[in-house]
Order: C-alpha cells, then structure tokens, then sequence
C-alpha cells in the first residue's frame, strides 16, 4: 500500500518535472521561430516586430528575379555548395565513422578527435589560413574551393551521429549474417546501413545546414562570383533592417515542411527512424 | 561489414572489385575522409600554428612574443575560462531541455513524432542573421518576455536579459539544441521498448527506469549531442556578439579583433589556437571521465 | 531495396549541381577592359551594382563586378592571398586604409589620369588613391523617446545614458566617436583613456554595449534610443520608417572620406582608373547622392542633400577630422582596454 503510494507520488513528479521541461524546450525551439515568421510578414519597411499589418509583399519582393537578382544568385551558389559538400561530408564522413567503430583503444581516439577539430577550430581563423594555403597553391577563391572548406567544416557532423548510431549495432548481428553465408556488402546493405539510416539522415541534414548557414569560410573563400547567401543577408540586415532576410528564413522553413511531408510520403523517414 | 566500403569507396573515385573492399581495414574506411583533411584541413591548421610563432604584427620576424603576451595574462585566462564555462553552461541547459523532449519523441505517436522532428530541427532552418534579432525581440528590454513578465505584474521594471550571460545562455540553447536532439533521437528511438516495460513491472519507478535503463542506453546519442553543443557554442562567434554584446567577452570576437581590425595575426592564431586546444582538452577530459565511469558500471 | 532509388536520384542531382562548377566560364570582353571591385555589404553594394556599374560600362567600356566585403575583410582578404590579388579596387575608411598604406597594398595612384580631376576638392586625391565620398559622424537618436542630445558628453548624463547603445573601437565611426567623447573629458587623438574612465563610471547605467552589425536591430526595438553613428545608417534607417534622427553634436560632427584604390598587383590599373573616373563623375555622384543610398558627394558639381547637416562641402572643413596615421598603432591597445573596462 505505501509502495503503491510511493510510485504514485513519483510517477506524479516524473511526469510534471519531465512534462514540464518539455513544453520548456518546445517553447524556446519554436518561440523565436514564429517571431521570426511574424516579421517577415510585416506590412513596415523594416524588421519589426510587432509587425505592422499583414503582407506578403516581402515574399513577392524576394522572388523577384529582377529585383532580388543578387540573393537568387546567392541562394543558388550556397546550395549548390551546401549540396556537394554536405554530400561528399556524408558519404566520406559515414566511411570514416564505419571505420573508426572498429578501432578501439588510444589510436582510434586520437583519430576521433582529430577528426572532430575542424568543429572546435573557430571559423574565421580557418577562413584565413585556408585562403592563405589554398593561394599559395596557386587557387583563386571559387565555388570548389569553398566547397572544399566547408566539406571539413561540416564532416564533423556526420562522423558524431553516425557514430552514436554505430555505437548501439550488435556485432553479433553482422557476424550472424557473415557466417551464415553473407557476402559482407549484403550484410551492410541488409543490416548495418538500414540501422544507422537515422544516423546518416541526421548528420546529412545538420551538414547540409551548416553549410547554408556557413559565413567565416565562405567570407573569405568566395569571390565575386560566388556571392553566398548568409553573407549577402548580413549586409541587408545591417544597413537596412531588410525584411526580405526574414522572408528568406520563412521560405527555408516552408521549404523544410514541404521536403518533410514529401519525404514523409517516400521514404518513410520517420518510420525508419523510428525502427 | 568492409562491404560498406564498396559504397564509401565508390564515389571517392575508386571503382572497388568487392576482393579489394574486403582487404579495407579501419583505417583505409576512414582514409578518405583523413586524406581530405590532409589537402584542406592540416596544411591551414599548420600555417595558423606558423603563424602564431610570428613575433611581431607585420610577420617579420619569429619569437615567442604572442604566445607570451596571450600566456602571461590573466585577463586572457579569464577569457578562455568564460568561454569554456559558457560552453558547459550551454551543454547543461540543452540537456535539461532536449532530453525531456526525446522522452516526449519518444512516447508520441508517429504522425506527432513527424511533428516534433520538424519542431526539432527547426532552429536550423532561420538564418542566423535573422535569428540573433529574433532573440532581440524575445529578450529585449521591451520585448515578449518583459511584455509579459510586466503584464502580469512579476516585476515593476524591465528585466534585463540582452547581453547578460543568462540571455546568451537561453538563446544558445535553442540554437544548439537541434545538434543535441538530432543524435540523441536517432539514437533513442532504437531503445527496445520491452526493456522499458519490463522495468516498470519489476516495480521500478520512472525516475529509476530513467536513471538505470533508458539514460545508458541513450547515453552515446547524448555524449555526440553534448559534444557538437560544446565545441559549437564555444565558438559561435555571432550569438555571442549580437547577444552576449561587449560586456561579454569571450574568445572568438577577441580573435576577431585582433585579426581583422588591428590585423594582428599572429596574436589572433595564438588565441585561435589556444581556443581549439582548450576545447579539446575539455572534451577529452569528459570523455575519459566518461569511460572510467562506464568502466566501474561494468567491473 | 527502398534505399536505390533516392541514392541514385541524389547521385544524379550532385552531378547536375557539380556540372557548372567544372565548366568553363564564358570570358567577355570589353574594349575598355574588366575589373573586380569591393563594395560596401548592403546599400553600398545595391546602388554600385545599379548605378556605377551600368555608368562604367556605358561610358567608358568597363565591365565591373562587385564583391562586397567590410573595409577590415577587404584587408584581411588581400593579405591572405598575398601574389594574387582577390580584387582589383579597395573601397576603404581611414583606419583600414592606413593600414593597407602600411602594408603595401596599394598601386601608386596619379590623379592626373582622372578626367573628374578638376571637380575634387584637392585634398581628396593624393598619391595613394581619391574619396568617393565624405561621412559624417554624430549622433543618433529616437525623437520620440528621448530629447535631442547637444553634445558627446551629453551621452554619458540622464536621460541618454539608460538608453545608450555603446560600441568600441572596432569600426570607424565608432574610435572617431570616442575619441570625440575623451576630447570633453581632457583627452586627444592619441588620449582615449578619459572617455573610458568616464564610461567606467555610467557603465551599469548604458543600456546595451554592442557590436556594430545589432546596433540597428537594438536602436528599432527599443533597446536604445541613443547611439553614434554616421548620417548615412541615419538617412537608411529613417527611410525604413524607423524614428531615428541626427544631431550634430555642439564640439562639431566627425568628418571623414571614403577612399577608392587599387590593388597591389592588379592587372586591370587601367580599367581601374575608368572605374575611379565613372564612380567621381558628377551623373553618377548625384545618382548616388539620392536615396536609398545617401553618400555625401565629393564632386563640386552635386548639390547635397538637404537633409544633411551642412549646405556645401566647403563648410566640411569646419568639421572635426582626425590623423588616422597616429591613431592606428594605438587602436589595438584601446580594443584591448575597451574589453577589460566591460568585462568589469
């Protein structure tokens, strides 16, 4: 009977501690977003928020290839490169985290962090001393070099959730596969690659975002030819509180739902992710 | 499991016969990645060590001079360890938040889990350009949260959350918290749920279930997860101006300072470098932490 | 196998996406030659590509192409790929521009190749390039939340210090402004220190010390209602309906040029100068005079705009101007105060 109580008085406390925390995380992660949105439909000239009045006209102003032709140019550079690189980051980076797994004791871990540092390395610093190295080397700034800068500064990404998602497969599964006649690219496509699917998807995406959202490595990388997008907001930003960089993120998020629900319809991410 | 190889090697530009895939050990899976890194991560890094060996501004000549003046500070000190604190902070605050809210992931049924990873992931998605002014509008002094804290009456005067540490602290916590989440629920959503039920009737209470089955199993999604919020909060150059403003100083806008409007590089390679080896050694300490704790849980 | 699908339409996508990378680039010719400039990010950046651009090619056969980088980028930039220069003309303020003297960065410059010679306030051109533009630096504040402050030690009293929005040393308008500051308070040019001490005084009071990039998004939400800064951002912002106003303050408003320069090593000197000529000719002056992109001419032949704080720019030389050459070895040492002084 007091047992019962006890649990009961717990399971109260559980739920209103971690409930609570909960909603407190989904408020912080979905507050500034809508701020966010609201501005960028404001009717007033500048960012502002409240905003004044409800238009869309900052969206058509962003969509005007005659007017907004600067940041298409931008935007198309940016993903271009937040494609390839992040891509190339995928596909290297899950290599890599495959075969760190299997490496234990100190030479795995120093491999680990060094392939980490690119993270803990502050951007701008990196920017600098890359276009150093690479004009040095006889490169002028161009889409490839950028490309090949953020490839190591997004890596990270992929190489830590793939990891996490490694790190929980049971050897044995795979060793069960080999030994009953397995070839080992079947035993990786059947029972390893669906497993850390989540873990890749993951990764893939915060690489992808990173590069879009990159701006100390394609500052100085870039020429200007290659105008990149987050570089180009900043100066819309700061000069006139341009409401078109509000626009720009309330399209990024609209795109997202959209990329969502088609691959919900697809690929069943969710699904998989779920197992 | 070398086969997977053959899919890593592939597109790196190697055509792999799968009698050669099989002969990838370890490390020639991770060799593609390293080898980039060779071409465009070391030969930089090297420089900016090179750099930082310059003794004075204009680079003419080598000494000890930078490494002495950042060293022999305190002030510098007392930088790096704000940087490094505010990096902990942050790594705490996403974790009281993310976690509860992978629980959440967790529990929900999947059209709400379709939901909630795009509430997740969400962060990511407005530009950090117009991010920071969103936070201006949330914690300004006339902004939503005093808005409201004055509508009903909690305070008789604004609070001041812009530019302290507190406000740094909640703006990096949504910002990094899709690094946390991203890890940790690919992670959490393969926790065999029978696990969970045998727990609760063995009688174990939430917390203990929490605490003695869901949290290790859970633990490498949230160790990755704390680990990208660590390295990427102490280096987020732009929350940390625009946010944290200048009462706050911490190490990414005192190298950016020092490189870009005094142009003194070999000073701004020292800070960069002392950053990247503060941090690092941050990380490994906590790893190995982790794994002597790990090793008293097994022996 | 759910998974071929998707991963071969990716591979597929990332080939599209790679294709213009490896492709060669049409080259285009022009009779007057092609240049890479640098502009100011944002307004800088539209009305160039708008307005110079389309000039250069119309009246002197120049193709120009932009890349837009703050005055401390563009130097950092062209120091990080020494050899080869990133782009053939510097736009510049004094403190990046006497740092860039120092280093090395410029072409020698001959005034005499420019037709707009006659039309420039001598001053403006000298052996290391020509202004394009003058700013004028004072202060800023909300009309209708605050009374019009009359001087720079006025910053520091109530009503403006709660609702100041402080910046330091690390742009241009900011060191002038503070300098300014500690010339009230006994200091100089090369003597910053009594401005900090009083600042040290009103700090808890200031309402947000911040970088240069968030003044604007502070100064419209509220946040402060006072801050220096030049009457360009002024003209900016208040044509973006935000309530801002410029007072000139009662020791005088700052007054400096912009410069235009060529690169070291740039292989297009000539289309350079032509790019220099259209940018002072007095068309595009004028064009640029008007809104949104508000500079304050240098080309006698253009009228100011009536809303800046003075009729011609002769009246400029009653304006403060300071010695750039003493200032910058100092500024590195004010940063570094400025920082310990707000960190407390």
């Amino acid at each position: 009977m007091r047992m019962a109580r006890r649990r009961n008085a717990s399971e109260i406390s559980y739920g209103l501690v971690m409930g609570g925390l909960a909603v407190l995380a989904l408020l912080i992660l979905v507050g500034p977003v809508l701020v966010v949105l609201a501005t960028s439909f404001t009717d007033s000239r500048s960012i502002r928020f409240p905003p004044e009045g409800f238009s869309i006209r900052w969206y058509a102003l962003l969509l005007d290839a005659g007017r907004s032709r600067q940041i298409h140019r931008a935007a198309g550079n940016t993903l271009q490169v937040a494609l390839v690189s992040a891509g190339l980051a995928t596909l290297l980076g899950t290599a890599a985290a495959l075969g760190l797994s299997r490496l234990a004791g100190r030479a795995g871990r120093a491999a680990d962090a060094f392939l980490m540092s690119p993270l803990v390395l502050p951007g701008l610093a990196f920017g600098l001393a890359a276009l150093m190295y690479f004009t040095l080397l006889g490169f002028r700034p161009s889409l490839e070099l950028i490309i090949a800068g953020h490839l190591v500064v997004v890596a990270p990404f992929v190489l830590r959730t793939v990891g996490a998602s490694l790190s929980q497969l049971d050897p044995a599964l795979l060793d069960a596969s080999l030994s009953l006649g397995a070839s080992p690219l079947h035993g990786f496509r059947r029972i390893t690659l669906p497993l850390i699917a989540p873990g890749i998807a993951a990764g893939a995406f915060l690489a992808f975002m990173a590069s879009v959202d990159n701006v100390p490595v394609s500052l100085f990388l870039s020429s200007a030819r290659t105008d990149m997008l987050p570089i180009r907001m900043w100066g819309m930003m700061e000069s006139t509180l341009d409401v078109r960089v509000a626009a720009v993120s309330g399209t990024l998020v609209l795109a997202a739902f959209l990329l969502m629900l088609v691959m919900e319809r697809f690929t069943g991410l969710t699904r998989r992710m779920r197992g | 499991m070398s086969g997977a190889a053959a899919l890593a090697a592939a597109p790196a530009g190697r055509a792999a016969a799968p009698a050669r895939a099989r002969r990838l050990t370890p490390w020639g899976l991770a060799a593609p990645l390293g080898l980039a890194y060779a071409a465009f991560f070391v030969a930089p890094l090297l420089m900016l060590v090179a750099v930082s060996f310059y003794a004075d501004e204009r680079m003419t000549r080598w000494g000890l001079d930078q490494w002495r003046r950042f060293l022999l500070d305190g002030f510098h000190w007392k930088v790096v360890a704000d940087t490094l604190l505010l990096g902990l902070k942050s790594v705490v605050a996403t974790t009281l938040l993310g976690f509860p809210f992978a629980l959440l992931y967790r529990g929900a049924s999947p059209r709400w889990q379709r939901v909630l990873l795009f509430v997740a992931v969400m962060p990511l998605l407005t530009s950090v350009v117009v991010r920071t002014f969103a936070w201006i509008v949330i914690l300004g002094r006339e902004g939503v949260v005093n808005q409201l804290v004055l509508g009903l009456g909690l305070a008789a005067e604004p609070l001041r959350l812009l530019q302290t540490e507190l406000g740094l602290v909640i703006s990096l916590t949504q910002i990094e918290m899709p690094l946390l989440l991203l890890p940790l629920l690919s992670v959490m959503a393969r926790i065999d749920p029978r696990l969970l039920d045998a727990s609760a009737s063995l009688g174990a209470s939430p917390w203990r279930t929490l605490f003695r089955v869901i949290l290790p199993l859970a633990a490498p999604g949230l160790a990755a997860g704390c680990l990208l919020v660590f390295a990427s909060s102490t280096t987020a150059f732009i929350s940390q101006s625009v946010i944290g403003g200048g009462r706050l100083v911490y190490l990414p806008a005192m190298i950016w300072q020092q490189a870009m409007v005094v142009a003194n590089w070999p000073f701004a390679a020292t800070a960069a470098i002392a950053l990247l080896v503060s941090v690092s050694a941050v990380i490994a300490v906590i790893a190995y932490a982790g794994r002597v704790a790990a090793g008293h849980a097994h022996g | 196998m759910s998974l071929a699908f998707p991963r071969r339409a990716l591979l597929a996508g990332a080939a599209a996406l790679a294709a213009p990378l490896v492709m060669p680039r049409p080259l285009r010719a022009q009779k007057g030659g092609s240049l890479v400039a640098t502009t100011y990010p944002g307004i800088w950046d539209d009305s160039f590509r708008e307005i110079v651009a389309p000039a250069a090619l119309k009246t002197k056969g120049v193709e120009v192409e932009f890349q837009a980088l703050f005055a401390v980028d563009q130097i950092a930039k062209f120091a990080a790929s020494r050899g080869a220069p990133p782009f053939d003309a510097f736009v510049l303020d004094p403190g990046p521009r006497i740092t860039a003297i120092e280093r090395g960065m410029f072409e020698p410059f001959d005034g005499k190749k420019l037709t707009t010679l006659p039309k420039l306030p001598p001053q403006l051109v000298d052996q290391w390039g020509a202004g394009c533009a003058a700013q004028v630096v004072g202060i800023a504040y909300n009309p209708k939340k605050v009374p019009k402050p009359g001087g720079w030690d006025d910053l520091l009293k109530e009503p403006w210090v709660s609702r100041l929005g402080l910046t330091g040393f690390g742009t241009t308008f900011g060191t002038v402004s503070l300098i300014e500051l500690a010339k009230v308070f006994g200091g100089s040019e090369t003597n910053v220190e009594p401005a900090l001490a009083e600042l040290k005084k009103v700090l808890p009071k200031i309402a947000a010390v911040g970088t240069p990039a968030a003044m604007p998004g502070l100064f419209q939400q509220g946040q402060c209602d006072v801050m220096y800064t030049n009457t360009q951002t002024v003209m900016a912002l208040k044509d973006r309906g935000v309530d801002i106003e410029f007072a000139t303050p009662r020791t005088g408003a700052v007054a400096f040029f912009t410069t235009l320069h060529i690169a070291k090593g740039s292989e297009n000197v000539e289309a350079a100068y032509k790019y220099i000529d259209t940018v002072l000719s007095a068309p595009v002056q004028e064009a640029l005079t008007r809104p949104p992109a508000n500079l304050v001419p240098v080309n006698k032949d253009v009228p100011l705009s009536p809303n800046l704080p003075m009729k011609s720019l002769d009246e400029m030389s009653g304006f403060v101007t300071h010695d750039w050459a003493k200032i910058n070895p100092l500024r590195g040492g004010w940063i570094e105060r400025f920082n310990r002084e707000m960190a407390k």
